[in-house]
């Protein structure tokens, strides 16, 4: 056996392997944002579909920070966070909306905002009919923020509120940035 | 239901169901103008919606990254957009 012969073999490329591009984030991240990472003990119970989905409603919630050019973007300053949320009509253009975000990398979603938040797509599909309707407004919020607990108290439970009383929404796609 | 690329994390919060990907961060629906893989996305989703049973399952979509990039430069070539 030679030298070569012991060496382990290098860690598969993940582009090539399909398996997580950034392993162990969650554990980078709380190491550098003490207490910013949430971690849960049970599973929330899951709910099921009480329609054929092209008889129901659906909503897109996004941590991706677009707002309507019209709407004051977010504070992505704070350094504890913005706890709040932009409602974004789902009939709207791309070209009437906008990132205002800090923590991922947006260069492509500003080529092509459904690269984060598939708001086209989802107007396709439901004019298809695969999709029975979309509620009036999607939701979008930062996602960087220092208080997951508190997170959880405002913009969560805010979100969830206005989706089911207000937008009476059936189903959601959430899509964390 | 939700999509993920990072699977530890969505493993942590224990959420319902979500479809994980293999892709960077910014990327969840795939690449610029590609339409096709923006809605495989949605509809892989969608599928999980409708099919899955068993709180905090998480479904694979076996696209590699790599792949993505490479019809990405060929959409983008198309779009006369560079990459």
């Amino acid at each position: 056996m030679t030298a070569a012969d012991k060496t382990p073999a290098p860690a598969a490329d993940p582009r090539e392997a399909g398996t997580q591009l950034r392993p162990g984030l969650w554990q980078t991240i709380n190491e550098r944002y003490p207490g910013s990472m949430i971690r849960k003990e049970s599973f929330v119970s899951q709910a099921s579909l009480s329609k054929p989905l092209a008889k129901a409603r659906l909503t897109l919630i996004s941590s991706c920070g677009v707002h309507c050019k019209t709407d004051p973007p977010l504070d992505v300053c704070h350094p504890f966070g913005d706890f709040r949320f932009r409602r974004v009509p789902s009939s709207s253009k791309q070209r009437e909306l906008i990132i205002h975000q800090l923590k991922y990398p947006h260069d492509d979603a500003d080529l092509d905002l459904n690269v984060i938040f598939p708001i086209e797509r989802l107007q396709e599909l439901h004019m298809e009919r695969r999709i029975g309707s979309l509620t009036p407004n999607f939701f979008s919020f930062i996602g960087y923020n220092m208080d997951p607990e508190r997170f959880e108290r405002t913009v969560a439970a805010d979100i969830a509120d206005a989706v089911v009383q207000q937008e009476h929404a059936d189903c959601a796609l959430l899509a964390p940035a | 239901m939700s999509v993920t690329v990072a699977r530890d994390v969505t493993e942590a919060v224990k959420v319902p169901r979500a479809l994980f990907l293999p892709w960077p961060m910014g990327h969840h629906f795939g690449v610029p103008f590609h339409r096709d893989l923006q809605r495989r996305v949605i509809l892989a989703a969608l599928l999980l919606l409708e099919e899955s049973a068993e709180p905090g399952t998480i479904r694979d979509l076996p696209i590699k990254w790599a792949d993505v990039r490479r019809e990405a430069k060929s959409t983008l070539t198309i779009q006369g957009q560079r990459l």
